[in-house]
């Protein structure tokens, strides 16, 4: 345990950065001679370079976690700010299923739970991380076991029948945060509902890691979980500027740390690297592409697989996703939490994401992002692999057109399965489309 | 037992598929004595009884018959069987042992768990698209104009495989029309289709379990299919004798009363 | 027929809702006096309007309940109730909330997931009054707290009936088709005419077993399309144990005692067998279903799912796994709502039967 500990704490600190600096040199020297991403973009941004070392410390820290720190699997939509005071190493599948999907190895892992009888109509995550679990293969080097699964069903209810298949997998017990739906306003008894199934899972944490919430330091993550949320909000929002100083593709690889490492000092100084970068591209008007004709908005997950190709597709032809649906709900939620009220808050904010309330909210979203955000069409990603961020797109994209008089095309793809992309046909589309503007 | 002479014809078997027709003539020792395979017609009834006319006027006779196939229903038969049974029982007759078949026609791949009497312990079938299955192949070949008999050619003089990422034959289609006009070399993509369908395939196969890999079935025929399965399972394919005629001998089998 | 029994109910002072699958309180709707008619789907591909508002990907439940909604369908009842039932049903209901194209009131229930904890009993509570508030709201007329004690009853006895008829399924003299065909007019039948009929099909069970095919234990969402059960029985097989999401799984066997009316609902809700939309363990999934195989000397098992139907595609592998471990032969069928079962189920179904008839 001690020497666990000790390793865990080596590649967090010591190792880790050595190494990654190591590397960054040797890639400086294979580099040096060629130019920077050149193309229809703009100059590539600083701040990337830290995001993977960030990103890369946080993984391999992951390799030595279990058996040093207790570790909790989570979803992207869990009040991740009160498994941090136990000390928790929490790891985010579906982060990692998206980087599997940016590597294009999804289908080799959904190959594998495939043939345990897993159908392929299923989320591409959730294939992905059960695959990833089978066979021991992963991007990361190696993920930690779990002491416990952490699901919110407040993103989508497949999370729920995703993790119920890890806990009889790993036999460790799974908390749940079940978030009724909100239509128009939320009732008197659903807040006080999540708030008791939140009293209730820190119960479980606790015996889990053997240890108490600190109030003090509950407050202290909240406040930095809020802060981390802000920050992110004031890097989308330095896109309202023409032009866009990085493009809304740049910001899906961004958002990893404030889904992933929210609550931590680190994810905030990120943040405030990245946003003062960003506003100083904006003064000196430095756009994320070169020649920015036309912004446009997405809704829904990026495909991770292609997002280098279409970004390429599009900035050659002057368009930029000036904001995205998705990377905007990480700064919407996490600003609601209140260090005075941490429990309270948390379950009001976290059963106001945007995919936990009706289609009248979420129509009222994408409306208000595309006026912030100066946006003359919208491009709605039809994900195979999500149906809650999918149903209603259709008749979402009529009302978009009609109210806003703006072009918007539905695409049919996948988050992170290419299997379900028809490249040829899709990017023919998207030419279409954007031939369309004139 | 039937009314043929001894050394005569005992059974007849049918396999009425979707895309081709296949019966055979027996012995009594469940040799093949005559067989005979067309392309499928609308009017599958008429077609079978033409067909088994013409094996018994070959064979001499009236032995009973044994029907199989998508259109096994629709033909006057001493007894009707799935495909899955038949093939099992014409798998293990023509292999002499138990072990996990695979079997990929035109419309349906199988996946069939041989036991040690010839009977079926546990199968797989692709869902209802084409996406797993030999007219998968086909569809896309046509395409390539690729003539079905320089497929085998095609595929061993790829110096390596083009990746085609899509199995639905419709996505499929358009990707291997794009990779030709970026200018992969065809032999490279018809090696690449093939080893699309073989991972799809693959994946029923392990689902089967242990045992010796036994392959019929129309694409059976296909050297190119059969060596990218080898190649997906690290197992080696055995491919049966007449793999096409493993359902209708089978159904022949049945009706005679014997397992294998 | 189905149109003018409702019309019936509504000229006798009932009103009506349309229901959506799975879970919802029925003994609540019986006690307000209100008619509820299930929608599964109905079968079919999506016709009119409404067929295109849902993606291809969605489940046909889901697509074709939007289509036949929006053609007209509600127009035979007072409004369509939304159990929270998966994201797709949720989804449903968000897109007629918001976005209208069905005529009537939308009304949602939430049940709690994942288990008896003290939170979900606390919002079950809750969230029942609240919905009997929308049903009085619906009639006009306030719930008289006697009646939910009468309806509770009443449920309690439609339910023993037919786990009488499930658990004796061998000595019942009834093809699946005729059993399923009684057990499924109570989506629609007011609760006492269906009592009546589950009642007499009771007396015929018989001391000792009459059925001669092969059992067989059904796991999955909804047996349609009806040729599945004909064709079952060309193959020599008959579904001995039930755990069909809208029949089996909705049979309450432990009747709790009586005591305030709303909290009695709330414990016949959570004593409902395991469910994966309710978010059960799969563990504690695996041994009812164990149970039921056991208990019916079922000899091969038949998982009927429909195609994008995640919170019952999610648990396939699990299933398969215990049963292969248990010797029982699985047999997966996956449905699109067809009108019609296709060609190639029929041929899996007959090979099923050929293999267990071979291995019995």
């Amino acid at each position: 345990m001690i020497l666990r500990r000790t390793q865990y704490e080596l590649a967090r600190r010591v190792v880790g950065p050595t190494l990654l600096r190591l590397e960054a040199w040797q890639k400086a020297r294979a580099r040096s001679g060629r130019g920077p991403r050149g193309g229809p973009f703009g100059p590539p941004l600083e701040s990337t370079r830290k995001l993977k070392e960030l990103l890369s410390l946080h993984y391999l820290a992951g390799r030595y976690a279990d058996g040093a720190v207790p570790v909790a699997w989570v979803t992207s939509g869990f009040p991740v700010e009160l498994l941090r005071p136990l000390g928790f190493h929490a790891v985010y599948p579906e982060n990692h299923a998206a980087m599997c999907g940016v590597q294009r190895i999804v289908p080799e892992l959904s190959d594998a739970v495939e043939q345990q009888g897993y159908s392929r109509d299923l989320c591409s995550y959730a294939r992905t991380d059960l695959g990833s679990v089978v066979t021991g293969k992963t991007p990361a080097g190696r993920l930690p076991r779990p002491d416990l699964l952490c699901c919110c069903t407040n993103i989508c209810q497949t999370v729920l029948y995703w993790y119920k298949a890890l806990a009889a997998h790993f036999q460790v017990p799974l908390v749940l945060v079940d978030t009724p739906y909100v239509y128009g306003e939320v009732r008197a008894h659903d807040l006080p509902y999540v708030r008791a199934q939140l009293e209730e899972l820190v119960a479980v944490a606790e015996r889990v890691a053997g240890r108490r919430v600190d109030p003090e330091e509950l407050r202290a993550v909240t406040v930095r979980a809020r802060e981390g949320s802000r920050l992110w909000g004031e890097c989308l929002a330095t896109s309202r500027a023409r032009p866009a100083p990085w493009t809304g593709f740049d910001g899906f690889f961004h958002m990893a740390p404030i889904v992933a490492l929210r609550g931590g000092e680190e994810c905030n100084a990120y943040y405030r690297l990245l946003r003062d970068e960003l506003q100083d591209r904006v003064k000196r008007g430095i756009g994320g592409i070169r020649e920015e004709r036309h912004r446009l908005l997405w809704d829904n997950l990026p495909m991770w697989f292609a997002v280098r190709e279409l970004s390429t597709l599009l900035a050659e032809r002057g368009f930029n996703f000036a904001c995205t649906s998705y990377t905007n709900a990480w700064a919407e939620a996490g600003v609601q939490v209140d260090p005075a009220d941490p429990y309270g808050s948390a379950a009001r904010a976290y059963t106001h994401v945007i995919l936990n309330q009706d289609l009248s909210n979420r129509l009222g979203i994408l409306r208000r992002l595309a006026r912030e955000y100066s946006c003359d069409g919208a491009v709605l990603h039809s994900d195979r692999s999500c149906k809650p961020y999918s149903i209603g797109q259709v008749d979402l994209r009529e009302r978009l057109a009609r109210e806003l008089s703006v072009k918007v095309l539905l695409l049919d793809a996948d988050h992170s399965d290419p299997r379900a992309w028809a490249a040829e046909p899709g990017e023919n589309r998207l030419t279409a489309f954007m031939e369309s503007f004139g | 037992m039937s009314a043929a002479a001894p050394g005569g014809a005992a059974a007849l078997g049918l396999d009425a598929g979707s895309t081709t027709l296949k019966a055979v003539a027996i012995d009594a020792a469940g040799r093949i004595l005559a067989r005979r395979v067309e392309p499928s017609h609308p009017r599958i009834g008429e077609q079978a009884e033409r067909l088994l006319a013409a094996l018994r006027a070959e064979v001499g006779g009236e032995p009973p018959v044994g029907a199989t196939g998508y259109g096994r229903k629709r033909v006057a038969a001493g007894r009707a069987l799935t495909e899955i049974t038949c093939h099992a029982r014409g798998a293990f007759a023509l292999a002499g042992r138990p072990g996990v078949l695979l079997d990929m026609g035109g419309q349906d791949t199988k996946v069939i768990r041989v036991g040690p009497g010839g009977e079926v312990q546990d199968f797989a079938m692709n869902d209802k698209c084409a996406a797993g299955t030999g007219r998968f192949l086909e569809v896309i070949l046509a395409r390539l104009h690729v003539p079905l008999a320089e497929v085998a050619e095609q595929a061993a003089r790829a110096a390596r495989p083009v990746t085609v990422s899509s199995t639905c034959t419709v996505f499929a289609e358009s990707e291997v029309i794009s990779l030709l006009a970026s200018g992969e070399p065809l032999e490279g993509i018809v090696k690449g289709l093939h080893a699309a369908l073989a991972s799809r395939t693959a994946a029923m196969v392990r689902g089967a379990g242990e045992g010796e890999l036994l392959m019929s079935g129309g694409v059976a025929l296909n050297a190119a299919m059969v060596a990218a399965l080898a190649e997906a399972l690290g197992r080696p394919v055995r491919v049966l004798p007449e793999p096409q005629l493993a359902g209708a001998l089978g159904a022949a089998l049945a009706v005679l009363g014997r397992s294998g | 027929m189905r149109r003018a029994y409702i019309e019936r109910q509504r000229q006798a002072g009932r009103r009506a809702l349309a229901v959506l699958p799975v879970h919802h309180p029925r003994e609540l709707l019986t006690a307000h006096g209100v008619l509820g008619v299930e929608l599964w789907g109905p079968p079919g591909p999506p016709r009119g309007d409404g067929a295109g508002r849902l993606q291809a990907y969605v489940c046909a439940v889901a697509r074709n309940a939007l289509a036949f909604l929006q053609a007209g369908g509600a127009r035979a009842v007072d409004g369509v109730l939304f159990p929270h039932t998966c994201d797709s049903i949720q989804g449903l209901a968000a897109l007629a909330a918001d976005f209208g194209g069905v005529a009537g009131r939308t009304l949602v229930f939430q049940h709690p997931r994942g288990g008896a904890r003290p939170s979900a009993r606390a919002f079950a509570l809750a969230e029942l009054r609240n919905l009997s508030s929308a049903l009085a709201e619906l009639t006009g007329a306030p719930l008289d707290p006697a009646r939910l004690g009468w309806a509770l009853g009443l449920h309690a006895e439609i339910d023993a009936c037919r786990a009488a008829l499930l658990d004796g399924r061998a000595r019942l003299p009834m093809d699946d088709a005729a059993l399923y065909a009684l057990l499924r007019r109570g989506e629609w039948l007011w609760p006492e005419e269906h009592l009546a009929e589950l009642g007499a099909a009771r007396a015929l069970l018989a001391p000792a077993p009459v059925q001669r095919g092969v059992p067989v234990l059904v796991t999955g969402y909804v047996p349609e399309p009806a040729g599945l059960l004909p064709a079952l029985a060309g193959a020599g097989l008959y579904l001995a144990a039930d755990d069909y999401a809208a029949v089996g799984r909705r049979v309450v066997r432990a009747v709790p005692a009586g005591g305030e009316p709303f909290l009695a609902l709330v414990e016949r809700m959570l004593a409902a067998p395991p469910c994966p939309t309710r978010g059960t363990d799969q563990g504690e999934r695996i041994r009812w279903l164990v149970g039921l195989a056991e208990r019916s000397g079922a000899r091969g098992v038949l998982v009927h799912v429909q195609k994008f139907c995640e919170p019952e595609l999610f648990d396939v592998p699990a299933i398969k796994a215990a049963f292969a471990g248990r010797g029982l032969p699985v047999l997966v069928l996956e449905g699109e709502l067809e009108r019609e079962l296709s060609g190639q189920a029929e041929t899996r179904l007959e090979a099923f039967g050929e293999m267990l008839r071979r291995a019995a």
